[in-house]
């Protein structure tokens, strides 16, 4: 009603339109943006270019902590604000069933956010008015429509939403698939993980994260591990030799017109995030492996085949880093990779993406997962959730959003919220929102 | 004022479909897989509704959505953002003459372009929008919609998932932009979305062999 009420506002004003500037003015707004704040979709529009304000986390509710509910948290990011680095607005959903991803829709009206435990997913509206999410659907069908558990990446695509699953409902390992639901939260198809020999390496049909470059037509995923594994205490997963044994060594490149698997690449030791380079034409995306640390590039060789293969190495593998997630900044030139084990921040420099080089690192905190960068780069906010049942226990499990600055050679805090403190619960990943323009 | 203002978006309009690239638009870095390799699951219903023809006549909005393949695009006449509505214009014109070679399949094919501004999209608006396009060719028809009022229109487009809104300036006031994500939504002859193309894979080709796969889940041969 608002868009009818307004146009009608215009008309009036129209007659008084001059030529110039109906010459100047004209503008009608498309998918302008061939990324947005440097991880998500190609296909999502309103790109925040300047300052956010605010962050929203989606946050694993604790027993006995506040209402125990997992929740998503709003927190003010505008330093103009009076509310700067505050908790402004908290919307809790039945239970707990471990939070993890969330992904907008491709109009960004609307906030998608997975449980892992359950395979619920929550649709908030963050359009109306961003300071306020509001739950307005829940979507429970996922195991029962596809046979997949674990809704982890939530991928815009034109009127849809592409979710990338960690698990199934038959065995409860890792071999699992993707779906994708139209707008209106209706399931529209399923895609299994291959287990097929392709190009000569076996799929596994682990699923992770996934990521497009659609003027190559090519949608990347990674693997993971199911639902037994990433529900366990991680003391004693790791306890557990054939346990371990059950996570992911592979990437997948599919033909995404046809949403069928061309090639797998053995990357060994849990590939995890997947972040395409943004520059117009670029051919390659990046990757870090949790077990291995170690990064990974996926390239077009000169033929045009797509390529895997290991770059760098994060860290010293042998006491295991676990790199969880990574943000490449806009231009291309720098990742920036969170070790959750030794709560490290690090940067490498990606000018060269065949040879990443280390050229900073910062420890951010006991324990950190997350880690979003603002599209200018100047503004990196980290939080401290892995899994509920992974985080670090006692004095180590700190929970938090931490706010920096980056100037290109240090990070600098700006704020902290203490997540155990306001009685929130773990802090898990984030998005970002703008108020509307005007 | 307001037709020599028109005239001149015309005329500029013109020229951006005229170029061989539309300025900003993606480039298609890949070979598309061929028709009827693949398959296009329904992602949505198209609703009904109530729309204007360029000659003013009221129909209802299925006459233009089921019983021939249909692409369907929201524009707005007056718009020049290259890699909004020219984009899909220039998509239309192009996917309009590759599909005039073959007179066995354009027959089963339209294509629709709804306004999202009746108030100054009036149906003589569209007619001189429309130019040399109004008249279908080979059974191939092109048809420029608008709607009776913006209450029509918002139901038309909330059912469609088109997100519209009109810009407005640093005092609140709206402006003549009005901002939406282009989608181009590709029909069966049910009615039934088969697939939506924003400004980031609006390839022709592509459009092509999807309408070729569902011409040939009617069992059309199309080689």
């Amino acid at each position: 009603m608002a868009y009818q009420r307004v146009i009608a506002q215009r008309r009036v004003r129209m007659r008084r339109t001059t030529l110039v500037l109906l010459a100047t003015a004209t503008l009608c707004w498309a998918a302008a943006a061939r990324a947005d704040e440097t991880c998500n979709s190609p296909y999502m529009t309103k790109l925040i270019k300047g300052q956010e304000d605010y962050v929203h986390v989606w946050t694993i509710g604790v027993e006995g902590l506040g209402d125990g509910s997992d929740k998503l948290v709003t927190i003010d990011a505008n330093p103009k604000s009076k509310q700067y680095g505050k908790v402004i607005h908290t919307v809790a959903v039945t239970g707990r069933g471990e939070p993890h991803h969330m992904g907008f829709t491709d109009d960004r009206r609307y906030l998608w956010a997975g449980r892992l435990d359950d395979s619920k997913i929550f649709v908030f509206d963050v359009g109306t008015n961003p300071a306020q999410p509001k739950l307005v659907r829940t979507i429970s069908d996922l195991p029962q429509r596809s046979g997949y558990l674990g809704p982890h990446t939530f991928y815009a695509l034109p009127g849809r939403m592409l979710v990338q699953g960690l698990s199934n409902a038959n065995d409860r390992g890792g071999v699992t698939g993707m779906t994708v639901y139209n707008n209106k939260g209706e399931f529209v198809a399923k895609y299994d993980m291959p287990t097929a020999d392709i190009g000569g390496v076996k799929g596994d049909g682990y699923g992770y994260d996934l990521a497009i470059n659609p003027a190559k037509n090519v949608l990347l995923t990674s693997s993971f591990t199911g639902i037994d594994n990433y529900m366990r205490d991680l003391g004693d997963l790791v306890k557990d030799g054939a346990a371990m044994k059950r996570f992911g060594n592979t990437m997948v490149a599919w033909d995404l017109k046809s949403m069928k698997p061309q090639k797998i690449f053995a990357v060994p030791g849990a590939p995890l995030e997947i972040r395409w380079s943004l520059k117009p034409g670029a051919n390659w995306a990046i990757t870090a492996t949790a077990l291995t640390s170690k990064l990974w590039l996926v390239k077009q060789d000169s033929g045009g085949v797509w390529q895997a293969k290991e770059v760098a190495t994060i860290g010293d593998p042998a006491k295991i880093p676990l790199p969880v997630d990574i943000s490449i900044t806009a231009d291309a030139k720098g990742l920036w990779v969170n070790t959750f084990m030794d709560g490290t921040t690090r940067y490498f420099d990606l000018s060269n993406p065949e040879a990443p080089r280390e050229t900073y690192t910062k420890n951010t905190g006991k324990q950190v997962n997350m880690i979003s960068q603002s599209w200018d780069g100047k503004r990196v906010y980290i939080t401290s959730s892995l899994l509920a049942r992974w985080d670090k226990k006692g004095a180590d499990d700190e929970q938090f959003l931490r706010a920096f600055k980056w100037d290109g050679k240090a990070l600098t805090p700006a704020f902290e919220v203490d997540f155990y403190k306001e009685k929130l619960g773990r802090a898990h990943h984030m998005k970002f929102s703008a108020k509307p323009a005007g | 004022m307001r037709l020599l203002a028109f005239a001149l978006v015309v005329w500029s309009f013109a020229a951006l479909a005229a170029n061989d690239q539309v300025p900003g638009a993606p480039r298609m870095e890949f070979v598309p897989p061929a028709p009827g390799t693949y398959t296009l699951p329904v992602i949505q219903r198209t609703p009904n509704g109530k729309v204007l023809d360029s000659s003013g006549f009221a129909h209802a909005l299925s006459r233009y959505t089921i019983g021939r393949i249909t692409l369907l695009s929201f524009i707005y006449t007056y718009c020049t953002d290259p890699v909004g509505c020219p984009l899909a214009y220039d998509t239309f014109v192009t996917v309009r003459s590759r599909l005039l070679e073959r007179p066995d399949l354009a027959w089963r094919v339209r294509l629709v372009s709804l306004s999202i501004d009746p108030t100054h999209d009036t149906p003589q608006m569209m007619r001189a929008y429309a130019g040399k396009y109004l008249e279908a060719d080979k059974g191939l028809g092109w048809h420029f919609l608008t709607t009776p009022s913006m209450k029509a229109l918002t139901y038309i487009l909330d059912a469609f998932g088109q997100d519209v809104a009109v810009e407005v300036d640093e005092r609140g006031r709206p402006t003549r932009a009005i901002n939406h994500m282009l989608k181009v939504f590709l029909l069966d002859q049910h009615g039934g979305v088969r697939e939506i193309y924003s400004s980031e894979f609006l390839f022709p080709e592509v459009v092509l062999n999807d309408i070729k796969t569902l011409l040939i889940e009617e069992g059309v041969r199309v080689d």
